[in-house]
């Protein structure tokens, strides 16, 4: 039995392998051949004769002749007039407008398919001037424009009650229509966009010599394309939980990257900037919360190609057309084993068929201010009640009364270190793009400089983006090419001072802690020793990286019959990163007159360099199927991919090097124990997927939908490497059912949609199920020669898939005739087999890696609603969303996982959110000797180790004392209720937009020395915000008495692990507030532009928070709850003021 | 086409590039060497030297709340980290010790004497670590072969006198397979031997009590050198432990450090700030400047000469080599060498000024004392030493040797004038009544001062004191520094606790507990 099922595994594993060398082939095979195929076009002029035909055989016939798809509902046809016709050799879309001019309905051109719908109530132009009558026959000529100013091409442009006198505009939107009636309406009417009337009559003469149609974006947006797993739908069709984010989040913000800009922008799509050090933009993405003790960050896809998550912050911004955030098991299953944390699925910009070129430039340039959110106190207060921490604690005061004297006199010269090192930096960004297209290709180019200089003073730190791309496509019959080549280059000059923040701000602001004496010598004094943080900034060296990214995405597109496509697609992400660390030595001086340094500042002189290469190749073979058969619509998917990846590196590096260029020199030092060469930093793993879809929809009201995906992954040891991942989705547009109507008219639209399915998750090391031994240089040494050691790894031999069961049910529903749009979701999710380190005794001897051992759910909601209003010339669009996950360990293996780091510690435990915060609760302060002598007290402190003033901590299990057993689920970190609000506000010229950006409910836990004052080991000073302590006339303070760090009193205060740690993390800010105003049309067009706008900007303008002191971001956790203790110890807060300039023509 | 370049694709099966796997690991003899340098590596570390000191009262911690500071405090509980850290570490080594012990046999090639000599080290390591095992927590999970997982859940503890007859038979074992000291090529030199399986056996029953056995295996050393090596004292205390004098006469097993390559770098933190140290979180304590006797060969308490106000003059020369106290002299890295000055307000530039004691939790000293013993002057910056940690010295078999002949009362002037009259000669006194051996006094507490000066920050201390039973005598009570306090006293820092009827174990780790339950109950005075 064992014997054939591993037979039958082995046959099936050839298979694969087969198929993936076909499937390789098959790609270049098509690559290559379509150089030389020139089949003929399907053609886009369409001859026609016909006397009251049905508009379904017209479709049918006009399918023939162009290919072009037309999707429509029985309940449509049935409504539909009959069709005279008479046209030879005309423009598909010419012969469009003359079928439907008196029809119930109207059509939609997108790409290949004809999308036929109601028609929408026209909107009328109100009269804004009285009337100007003008002569019996009239020649109108003018130029049709969408909301942002840019031409639009092929609108349909009819006179009312005159159906011959029809035209469309051309490429850059102008018309002309000869022999009018001045009291004719003009009616236009373009895909996407509401159908407009114009009564001519009502117009003023000098508006009527060149006639501005500005056309509204369709509010329905049923027909807006949404981009999916390996293609598009429309939003009538969407059964998934999917958001989808457009350009205009991207475009004209000060943000370093793109995931800085998706922040707020979808519901349940937290991000969280832990740091606004543009040298060190750690950000947390999450889509929908915690459902593993593992990583929990999306996959990331971009123009269809995989990658990895880091890229996204190497695409320019300014490229980006749509970013989709799928959800639910319906949209993510197709990505199967990587899926379950969500997917962000970007789309570049290309260019349009048939648009004539136009070239963008954008600038932007801005302050980004550093705001420190804490200050301390005056240099004698801060002496003063030092002296009062150590007499409280029954020591010796440290300062005399003279030198308190003294620090009061020479308040004034007084100076705190960390203002010091920090500046203003002038922020600059560039973009260029140029687009357009012909009949039969289309292309983009462009350029993008992206400059954010770090806010510490020295060197000249900072990041600089730079990115090229092109996007380019071309019809050749039958086949389509798709070219995708885009170059990021990023460079990175941060600093070696890794804590110049926490030695800068340590210090008290003592007029003698001087880091620079006035003839420039760098100073040392007794509280700083060797880590002048303003030497190592300005003369420490740097940490500079400059890395290379190329991205391929090559797509061959072929009909191969109706309705059936095959594509082939051939991706590559190349990286080539290099890292080169130089520590320089600065020379400290104990007195400004000191000849010889006392110590240096980096004095080991360190040297490293690192390069990596990576590359992810990805081949993909997808077979697309597409018809609609009467009312049945059916698509389908069915596709196969391979991923490598592959990683090497080496680096170097070297102690006691040249102290002026960085290079060996004597006595200089290699360390092999760090020192890496290719085979030591090879990585190479590789993914196998099948994967599918199948759709069917009948009259665009009921939706079924099935996907899959099969992916054996290298990861796993060939029992457990093959993964199938499934998922079913239903939809129905409950408002198109008859029964419905009154709703529909009356209310909005409304459609119901739910999904089911299983994602995988592989948060696993490479190698894991093999047993190594590895190699430690320098371990041990004999007779003073270095040694080398091994150390073994245990194999996870059985290995498996995490899997998470995911339920989604949602609510699509439009008010107020489409004006509000509404969504709402809910999610249920259940993940077993997560992958969790095994609680082992020590006593084994080693630890063993991770094991399929957890069970974890986690479920939630979230809302988004988007507001369209006009009122008077203004012009209003609110979208505000929130959302909010709840996960809870359902199983693992084992007791209570409790980790501490400092004074935080986290509980894993069954029934609870993974990774609460846990500790001691306090009782509040003491208040009288009586009361500490009759109150448990934490084991090994007596009564008499306190005084009123100590904390009180709450005895749980009431046995007299405090020690573990009495410890509380205090709260968790991960935000809950997140949300993102923003308004857009148009008013002729002008426009403004404002956008904040929350979290309803966060536990936060902060320590050291922002919490405790005089903390141990690092903190002289008291800040202004821990000026509320216990005195005996202060009873009600909020913080301990003061006490000396060390003392009994102080371990009881600040050693434990309690609430006293715990602080509210909500928040809500002003991210970002932008007002434009762009010139007026007719000024621009005599300047031969299409449009100019100039715009002010603001970032983090306001912050409404709990916590003055710090900033409610930053976080200490990453993607899976992990991460050291939050010590506050922060990069400031950035707030941003600039303004930019755009330009179009 | 550039597409036809990037078309190889990585198989499923991608094998690690920079690692051997199980199959083909012990394949080549060199690995079964890294795995006996591996077991090496676990023995000790400069750290638990510290650490260790750190329990007892030679040392103060002032710059933070440490474990070891807890413990002392009377704080500590069975979540305290070190507790755990010690527990899983001494355990990790031993399961090396056991991975190479039952895959040796797997090795080709191996030359037989050779295996059995590292067999011998590796059985050597493995009862270090047992040792030290049952020393802080008693009985303990006890077991000669690789444990399975099922079995670590489930394994009691076995009583500390098993797994010390176990030690000391496995020591006699691998004493006969062992080679002597003298037999070492140099490039073997810190390899275990057959003198530093005795001395362990000698230190093994001194911890015990166990007189009569101490004597035997001290007088393998000090009367049988021909067959286990010849020991002797070096000729200057100072310079035993300088990088210099690294395995000199004295040396009987110290744990290696390579210069540059593998280097510790605890006096960063402990040496005068005026000298290149950070700041001081290791402070020696007046308790241990006031056990050094006068050159004259009386206490403090009874040497007429002696003022608390001028304390540091003539002196026991070994207080200089340990500690440096103000007034005191450092050599700095650079071969000059300059007095230091710690009392408030003597230093006469800012240079000097920094090394001045400013009150507790200052970068400077809280105790007003620095450490010297264990400097390496060859040391890189930032204290990276690569300077040998001592396990094992011929003075400590000289101590063992006069303590146990002082227990069984045979301590008399022909056993003094063996041992502590050369070391104290060595020390540098000249005064006779140094020398000599004593009229006055109590012998017992003579003997251990002895001990404690001559060993002070060498890692032993701790242990002497619980084995004396002798907790609420030395490590109870308020800590004290140099007599920089107010109004001209000494500084008071830390009140200390020793619990009689707990402290002189550690708890579980309640890790542990909470995995294996048969490791209850726990030490007596700590929660189960």
């Amino acid at each position: 039995m064992y014997q054939n099922y591993i037979r039958k595994k082995e046959i099936a594993y050839l298979l694969f392998r087969k198929l993936w060398l076909i499937m390789r082939l098959t790609t270049i095979i098509i690559l290559v051949t379509f150089m030389q195929v020139s089949a003929s076009t399907f053609a886009q002029k369409v001859t026609l004769e016909y006397s009251n035909m049905s508009l379904k055989k017209i479709f049918k016939e006009l399918k023939s002749q162009t290919g072009y798809n037309f999707l429509y509902t029985e309940r449509q046809m049935s409504v539909a007039q009959p069709v005279n016709i008479k046209v030879k050799e005309r423009m598909l879309s010419d012969v469009l407008v003359q079928i439907f001019k008196d029809q119930p309905l109207s059509y939609q051109l997108d790409n290949k398919t004809v999308v036929i719908r109601d028609r929408p109530q026209a909107t009328t132009i109100p009269s804004s001037a009285p009337s100007a009558a003008g002569s019996d026959q009239e020649t109108i000529k003018g130029r049709v424009t969408n909301e942002r100013g840019e031409a639009l091409a092929n609108v349909s442009v009819r006179v009312k009650g005159n159906e011959s006198a029809g035209t469309s505009t051309a490429t850059d939107g102008s018309f002309t229509i000869r022999n009018l009636s001045p009291k004719a309406t003009l009616i236009f009417s373009s895909v996407g966009y509401d159908q407009l009337s114009m009564e001519l009559a009502s117009m003023r003469a000098e508006d009527l010599a060149q006639l501005q149609v500005v056309m509204k974006s369709s509010n329905s947006q049923l027909e807006e394309v949404i981009v999916i797993g390996y293609g598009t739908t429309t939003r009538q069709r969407l059964v998934g939980a999917v958001d989808q984010i457009g350009a205009k989040t991207f475009q004209d913000r000060p943000v370093g990257n793109v995931t800085q800009a998706l922040q707020g922008a979808s519901p349940s799509l937290t991000i969280q900037q832990k740091s606004m050090d543009p040298n060190d933009n750690a950000m947390n993405i999450n889509i929908r919360g915690i459902s593993t003790v593992n990583s929990n960050a999306p996959l990331v896809v971009i123009d269809g190609i995989i990658t990895e998550g880091g890229t996204l912050n190497k695409i320019n911004p300014d490229d980006i057309e749509t970013v989709s955030v799928l959800k639910d098991a319906g949209s993510t299953a197709i990505y199967g084993s990587r899926s379950a944390n969500g997917v962000i699925l970007v789309t570049t910009k290309r260019g349009r068929q048939n648009q004539k070129p136009s070239v963008n430039i954008g600038t932007q340039w801005g302050v980004q201010q550093p705001k420190i959110l804490f200050s301390p106190v005056k240099g004698y207060e801060n002496a003063t009640l030092r002296n009062l921490a150590l007499t409280n604690s029954g020591m010796d005061p440290q300062f005399s009364p003279e030198a308190i004297a003294d620090l009061y006199a020479h308040q004034d010269i007084e100076q705190w270190n960390l203002p010091e090192i920090m500046k203003n930096s002038f922020q600059q960004k560039y973009n260029i793009s140029v687009s357009g297209g012909g009949e039969k290709s289309s292309y983009l180019f462009s350029g993008g400089f992206y400059n954010q200089p770090s806010n510490f003073v020295g060197q000249d730190f900072a990041i600089k983006r730079y990115n090229l791309r092109t996007n380019l496509s071309t019809e050749i019959g039958r086949f389509k090419l798709t070219s995708i080549l885009a170059y990021t280059r990023n460079n990175n000059l941060g600093n070696t001072a890794g804590s110049a923040i926490i030695n800068a701000s340590r210090l008290p602001s003592y007029y003698y802690y001087r880091m620079r004496a006035d003839n420039g010598k760098y100073l040392v004094n007794n509280a700083l020793t060797d880590q002048n943080p303003l030497a190592e900034l300005n003369e420490g060296g740097y940490v500079k990286n400059d890395n290379d990214y190329f991205n391929i995405n090559l797509n061959l597109e072929a009909k191969l019959l109706d309705g059936l496509k095959l594509r082939g697609i051939f991706g590559a992400d190349i990286y080539a990163d290099h890292r080169f660390i130089r520590r320089i030595q600065v020379p400290l001086y104990s007195d400004p007159n000191a000849l010889q340094p006392q110590v240096y500042v980096n004095s080991d002189r360190n040297t490293e360099d690192f390069n990596e290469k990576a590359s992810l190749l990805n081949f993909q073979l997808l077979l697309d199927y597409d018809k609609n058969f009467g009312s049945h619509h059916v698509s389908g998917l069915i596709g196969a991919s391979n991923e490598s990846y592959t990683r090497r590196q080496n680096e170097l590096k070297m102690k006691f090097t040249d102290p002026v260029l960085g290079t060996p020199t004597t006595g200089t030092v290699i360390d092999p124990a760090t020192a890496r060469v290719t085979p030591n930093g090879t990585l190479q793993n590789s993914i196998n997927s099948i994967f599918g879809r199948a759709g069917y929809d009948f009259e665009s009201k009921y939706f079924a939908e099935f996907s899959f995906r099969y992916d054996g992954s290298s990861k796993f040891s060939k029992a457990n490497r093959w993964g199938f991942f499934p998922s079913g989705s239903l939809g129905w547009r409950a408002s198109d059912e008859q029964f419905m109507s009154w709703y529909k008219d009356h209310v909005g639209s409304l459609k119901i949609r739910s999904t089911y399915g299983v994602l995988g998750n592989q948060a696993v090391d490479d190698y894991s199920y093999y047993f190594t031994y590895e190699s430690y240089p320098n371990s041990y040494g004999f007779n003073n020669k270095p040694v080398a050691a091994a150390g073994f790894n245990y194999a996870s031999l059985d290995l498996r898939w995490e899997k998470t069961y995911n339920f989604n049910i949602g609510l699509d529903a439009t008010f107020f005739r489409d004006k509000l749009t509404a969504s709402f979701d809910y999610f249920k999710k259940r993940t077993v087999d997560i992958l969790m380190a095994p609680q082992i005794p020590s006593t084994f001897g080693t630890s063993l890696k991770n094991q399929n051992l957890g069970e974890m759910n986690n479920e939630g909601w979230e809302i988004n609603l988007t507001y369209h209003a006009t009122t008077g010339a203004f012009r209003h669009q609110i979208n505000a969303n929130m959302g909010d996950s709840h996960n809870k360990i359902v199983a693992m293996p084992g007791d209570d996982r409790i980790s501490t780091v400092d004074n935080i510690t986290k509980l894993t435990r069954v029934g609870l959110p993974y990774n609460s915060y846990y500790g001691y609760k306090m009782a509040g302060l003491f208040q009288n000797i009586s009361d500490i002598e009759t109150s448990a007290l934490p084991s090994g402190i007596t009564a008499a180790d306190l005084r009123p003033g100590d904390v009180k901590y709450v005895d749980r299990n009431n046995d007299g004392i405090i020690d573990a057993r009495d410890r509380f689920v205090l709260g968790n970190g991960f935000p809950r209720f997140t949300f993102g609000l923003t308004y857009n506000l148009s008013y002729k010229d002008f426009d403004f937009s404002m956008f904040w950006q929350g979290v309803g409910k966060r536990d936060m836990m902060i320590r050291g020395e922002l919490i405790e004052p005089f903390h141990q080991n690092y903190s002289y000073a008291i800040y202004q915000h821990q000026l509320d302590y216990w005195t005996p006339t202060n009873i009600d303070g909020q913080w301990p008495r003061l006490t000396a760090n060390g003392s009994t009193a102080s371990t009881n205060n600040f050693g434990k692990d309690s609430d006293l740690y715990l602080f509210n993390g909500k928040y809500a800010r002003l991210k970002n507030l932008q007002i434009g105003y762009s010139l007026p049309k007719g000024v621009v067009s005599k300047l031969g532009l299409q449009r100019v706008r100039f715009f002010v900007n603001a970032q983090n303008l306001l912050t409404l928070s709990k916590n003055s002191w710090i900033d409610p971001e930053s976080s200490e956790f990453d993607s899976n709850m992990g991460g050291s203790a939050n010590s506050a110890r922060n990069y400031p807060t950035l707030k941003y003021y600039g303004g930019g300039l755009n330009i179009q023509f | 086409m550039a597409a036809v370049h990037f078309t190889s694709c990585n198989k499923l099966d991608t094998l690690p590039t920079d690692r051997f796997t199980d199959e083909n690991f012990w394949d080549y003899p060199e690995n079964a060497e890294k795995m006996v340098n591996m077991a090496y590596n676990q023995l000790f570390s400069a750290d638990r030297l510290w650490n260790d000191e750190a329990l007892s009262d030679n040392i103060f911690e002032g710059r933070s709340n440490t474990d070891q500071r807890a413990i002392r405090n009377g704080t500590a509980d069975p979540t305290l980290g070190r507790f755990g850290s010690e527990w899983s570490d001494l355990y990790g080594g031993i399961k090396t010790c056991h991975v190479y012990l039952e895959n040796v046999d797997r090795v080709p090639g191996l030359d037989a004497a050779l295996k059995q000599r590292r067999i011998a080290e590796v059985r050597f390591i493995r009862a270090s670590l047992y040792f030290r095992l049952v020393n802080f927590y008693g009985d303990v999970p006890f077991f000669t072969k690789d444990i399975t997982l099922e079995e670590s859940k489930t394994i009691p503890r076995t009583p500390k006198a098993t797994v010390m007859a176990f030690i000391h038979q496995e020591l006699d074992e691998c004493m006969t397979d062992l080679p002597s000291k003298d037999a070492l090529p140099a490039d073997d030199r810190g390899r275990i031997t057959k003198g530093a399986a005795s001395a362990f056996q000698a230190r093994a029953y001194l911890y015990e009590s166990n007189w009569n056995k101490v004597l035997e295996y001290c007088e393998n050393l000090i009367k049988k050198q021909a067959e286990f090596g010849t020991y002797a004292l070096f000729d200057s205390y100072p310079d035993l432990f300088t990088a210099a004098k690294e395995y000199n006469s004295e040396v009987i097993l110290d744990y290696a450090y390579v210069p540059q390559l593998k280097t510790w770098n605890k006096l960063y933190d402990a040496a005068p700030i005026s000298a290149q140290a950070r700041l001081n979180g290791y402070a020696p304590l007046q308790s241990l400047v006031d056990n050094y006797i006068t050159l004259d060969g009386n206490t403090i308490a009874t040497d007429p000469n002696y003022s608390s106000d001028n304390p540091y003059v003539n002196r026991d020369p070994r207080m200089a080599a340990t500690i440096v106290f103000h007034g005191g002299q450092w050599t700095d890295f650079d071969g000059t060498v300059r007095k230091i000055f710690i009392k408030p307000g003597s230093g006469g530039t800012d240079k000097e000024r920094l090394d001045e004691y400013q009150g507790a939790s200052a970068n400077a000293s809280p105790t007003g004392y620095y450490v010297k013993k264990y400097y390496d002057q060859t040391a890189t910056v930032k204290y990276d030493a690569g300077l040998n940690i001592i396990m094992f010295r011929y003075a400590d078999i000289l101590l063992m040797y006069a303590e146990a002949k002082e227990a069984l009362g045979q301590l008399d002037a022909a056993i003094w004038d063996m041992t502590i009259k050369p070391i104290r000669k060595r020390a540098g006194f000249e005064a006779a009544k140094a020398l000599d051996f004593p009229t006055s006094g109590d012998l017992k507490t003579i003997v251990r001062n002895e001990r404690r000066s001559e060993l002070a920050l060498e890692g032993l201390r701790y242990y002497d004191i619980l084995r004396w039973k002798a907790g609420k005598t030395y490590l109870d009570g308020q800590v004290l520094g140099a007599k920089y306090g107010g109004n001209n006293s000494y500084i008071k820092l830390d009140i200390r606790r020793f619990d009689e009827s707990r402290d002189y174990l550690w708890s579980v780790p309640r890790t542990q507990i909470d995995l294996n339950k048969n490791l209850l109950p726990n030490n007596q005075g700590y929660s189960n």
